[in-house]
C-alpha cells in the first residue's frame, strides 16, 4: 500500500510555493502595494529608534546598530515564515470555517498541507526589511551572516509555532480567532523591544512561557558573540514550542467537526 | 482488497449544540449557563458497497449525507462505529487510504481559486507523487474527456460553475482512485451540465471500474448514474433498493408545471387516470402523473391540444415527496403484512 514519501513531500511543498508565488503575482499592483507597504511600516519604527537613541546613545547596554539588527532578525523570521507557510495565522479561522476538509482527504500532511497553502505579501516586504537592515549594519563575515540566518530560523520558527499553539485552540473552545490575533500580535510586539529593558518577573516570563525573548536578544546573544546558553535555551525552546505546537493542533484535529460553508481554496 | 469497497458498521456521529433563545437577554445567560443538546447527525449507519457498483445516497438537507461521507473520507472521526474502506479505516489509516480515494465536494473545491486549472492539476500530481510521464498522459486524456482544453488557462476564478465543477471532477479522477465519493456534485447546475456531469462519471465507472458513491439531494441524479439508491433521513438508512425498483416503486410520480395564457382556461377540469391537479394559482396548474398509469408523453399530448401555454415544465418530485411515499409505502406494507397473518 502507498505512503507519502519524503522526496515526494519535498516536491509537493516546492509545488505549492510555487503556485502561491504565481498567485501572489497575479494581482501585480497589489502585490507590489503590499509588500512595499510594510516594507515602509517597518522603516517608520527604525526611524523613531533612530531619534530615540541621538538622546541616549546607549539603552541598558543596547545600542541603535542592536535595536536595528533586532528588528532584522523579527521581521525577517516572521517575513520567511509568513511566506512560506502564510496560513499559520489563520489556523484558527480555518478550522472554525470547516475549511479543512480538503487537506484531510489528500494525502500529504494536514498540517504541512495548510501551511503552505498560502503565502502572505506583507510578508515579503517584511523579509526583504530583514535583509536591507543586515545589509546596511550586519556582519558581512562568512560567520556574520551564517549567525544571522541561524537567527531568523529561530525566529520565524517560534513565532510561527507560539501562534500555532493560540490558533490550535480553535479546535477545543470554537471561534479563537480573536485571542489568537491578539496572542500572535502580543507576541510580535514583545519581540521588538530591547530585552533588557525588561527586568523581574516579566524578563523570566520573556523567556519561558511566552519565549519572546528568544528573539529579541538575538542581536546580544547570538550575532554579538555567541552566548553557549543563550543558543542551547533558544534552540530547546523552539524544539519544544514546536513540538507543543504540532501536537495540540493534532490532537485537536480529532475534534475538528468541519461545518458547510463555501469554500474555496484562495 | 476484500469483498467490499466499502463495509460500514453501526456508524454513529453525535455533535453537542448550544441551545439559546433569540434575545440579548438569552444570550447573556446562555454566556455563563449554556445549555447543551446532543444531535445524532448520523445513527447506527450499515452499509455494503462492492467494487464496482454505483451507490446513490440520498436523503433531504440535514438527513446526515455530508457527514457520513466526511467520516468515510477520514474528515470526521465518528462517535461510535467502525468503517472499512477500501480495506482501511478512514480516520485511523487517512493518509494510506487518500492515496486511493477521490472526493469532489460540491460545496469545497479543491482547485487553486486564482490559478488556471493547469496548475491544480500540477498540484495534485504531486499530492499524489505520481510519475511524471503517466501524469501527462492522464492528464491530457482527462482533459480530452472533459473538454476541458478551453479553460486550461483561465483562472478558476473566471470560470462558470459548470466549467469549474468539470475541472474538479477531472482532478478528483487523476490519481486512478479505486473508490470515488461525490457530496452534492451537481448542486446548483442547470440541467444540461448535470446530465453530461452524469455521463462522464457513469463513463468512468464503466471503463476503469470506480466505485462511485454519491450523495444528493436530487432524484435525477440516480437515474443516469446509479445502480442502487440508499436513502438516509434522520441520520439513518431508510431504504436501500435497486434503482429500477426505486424507479417503478417511488420515482413513478413526476409534476408538470402548466402556466395558462388565458385565465377562463382553468374552468376545464382534468380528467386522466394516474393523474391528479392542483391550481396554484389563476393561471398555474401543478399536474402530478404517475407515469406507470399514464405516460408523461400522451398527458403532454392532451395538454397541448386542449390548452393555450405560456410555459410547461417537467420536475422529479422533490427529496421531501420521496420520502413522504417511502413512509407511506412502508406503512402500508405493514398493514398488509399485519392483514396476511
Amino acid at each position: 500500500m502507498r505512503k507519502s514519501t519524503a522526496s515526494g513531500t519535498l516536491r509537493y511543498l516546492l509545488t505549492c510555493w510555487k503556485l502561491n508565488a504565481a498567485g501572489a503575482m497575479e494581482f501585480r499592483l497589489s502585490f507590489f502595494l503590499t509588500a512595499g507597504m510594510m516594507f515602509i511600516n517597518n522603516c517608520i519604527w527604525l526611524v523613531f529608534w533612530g531619534i530615540f537613541f541621538t538622546k541616549f546613545p546607549v539603552v541598558n547596554g543596547w545600542e541603535l546598530r542592536d535595536v536595528m539588527l533586532m528588528w532584522a532578525v523579527a521581521a525577517g523570521g516572521f517575513g520567511w515564515a509568513n511566506m512560506l507557510f502564510g496560513n499559520f495565522t489563520r489556523v484558527a479561522a480555518i478550522t472554525a470555517a470547516g475549511q479543512l476538509d480538503v487537506y484531510l482527504t489528500q494525502p500529504k500532511p494536514v498540517l504541512l498541507s495548510v501551511l503552505a497553502s498560502r503565502m502572505s505579501l506583507m510578508a515579503i516586504g517584511d523579509f526583504m526589511f530583514g535583509w536591507v537592515i543586515y545589509g546596511l549594519v550586519g556582519d558581512h563575515s562568512l560567520r556574520g551572516l551564517a549567525l544571522f540566518m541561524l537567527g531568523l530560523l529561530i525566529s520565524g520558527l517560534l513565532i510561527m509555532f507560539f501562534t500555532l499553539v493560540a490558533n490550535s485552540l480553535a479546535f477545543y473552545i470554537g471561534n479563537a480567532e480573536g485571542l489568537a490575533f491578539q496572542v500572535f500580535n502580543g507576541f510580535l510586539a514583545l519581540t521588538t523591544y530591547p530585552t533588557d529593558i525588561f527586568r523581574g518577573g516579566v524578563r523570566i516570563i520573556l523567556f519561558t512561557l511566552v519565549p519572546a525573548g528568544f528573539i529579541s536578544y538575538i542581536p546580544i546573544g547570538l550575532l554579538g558573540g555567541i552566548q553557549d546558553s543563550f543558543l542551547i535555551g533558544a534552540l530547546g525552546i523552539t524544539a519544544l514550542v514546536a513540538g507543543i505546537g504540532i501536537a495540540f493542533f493534532y490532537h485537536g484535529l480529532r475534534r475538528y467537526t468541519s461545518g458547510n460553508q463555501l469554500g474555496i481554496r484562495s | 482488497m476484500g469483498m467490499y469497497a466499502l463495509e460500514v458498521q453501526k456508524l454513529t456521529k453525535t455533535f453537542a449544540v448550544k441551545q439559546k433563545k433569540a434575545g440579548f437577554k438569552e444570550s447573556v445567560r446562555s454566556l455563563f449557563k449554556p445549555q447543551w443538546q446532543v444531535k445524532e447527525a448520523v445513527k447506527n449507519v450499515d452499509l455494503l458497497v462492492k467494487p464496482g457498483e454505483t451507490v446513490a445516497f440520498l436523503g433531504p438537507n440535514g438527513a446526515g449525507k455530508s457527514t457520513t461521507i466526511k467520516m468515510l473520507t477520514g474528515i470526521l472521526h465518528p462517535t461510535s462505529g467502525d468503517a472499512q474502506v477500501l480495506g482501511c479505516n478512514p480516520w485511523k489509516e487517512r493518509g494510506r487510504l487518500a492515496f486511493r480515494i477521490g472526493t469532489v465536494f460540491g460545496q469545497k473545491s479543491q482547485l487553486w481559486y486564482h490559478l488556471p486549472p493547469a496548475d491544480s492539476f500540477e498540484l495534485m500530481s504531486r499530492v499524489y507523487e505520481l510519475r511524471r510521464s503517466d501524469y501527462l498522459i492522464r492528464r491530457d486524456l482527462l482533459i480530452e474527456r472533459f473538454e476541458l482544453g478551453a479553460h486550461l488557462q483561465t483562472p478558476v476564478r473566471k470560470l462558470s460553475l459548470g466549467e469549474r465543477m468539470r475541472c474538479e471532477i477531472a482532478v478528483a479522477f487523476l490519481h486512478r482512485p479505486q473508490l470515488l465519493f461525490l457530496d452534492e456534485p451537481t448542486i446548483g447546475l442547470d440541467v444540461i451540465i448535470k446530465q453530461r456531469i452524469r455521463e462522464l462519471i457513469a463513463e468512468l465507472n464503466r471503463e476503469e471500474g470506480t466505485t462511485v458513491f454519491l450523495t444528493s439531494h436530487d432524484p435525477g441524479d440516480i437515474e443516469r448514474l446509479c445502480k442502487r439508491a440508499i436513502i438516509i433521513h434522520h441520520g439513518g438508512v431508510i431504504l436501500d433498493d435497486p434503482v429500477d425498483r426505486l424507479k417503478r416503486e417511488v420515482l413513478k410520480y413526476k409534476t408538470i408545471r402548466l402556466k395558462l395564457r388565458e385565465q377562463e382556461q382553468q374552468a376545464m377540469s382534468f380528467r386522466m387516470d394516474g393523474v391528479s391537479a392542483a391550481y396554484e394559482d389563476s393561471c398555474t396548474i401543478l399536474l402530478s402523473v404517475d407515469t406507470n398509469v399514464t405516460r408523461i408523453e400522451t398527458v403532454l399530448a392532451f395538454i397541448v391540444e386542449h390548452y393555450t401555454l405560456e410555459d410547461v415544465t417537467i420536475e422529479d418530485p422533490p427529496m421531501e415527496e420521496v420520502i413522504k411515499h417511502i413512509y407511506a409505502s412502508e406503512k402500508a406494507n405493514l398493514l398488509l403484512g399485519a392483514e396476511g397473518e
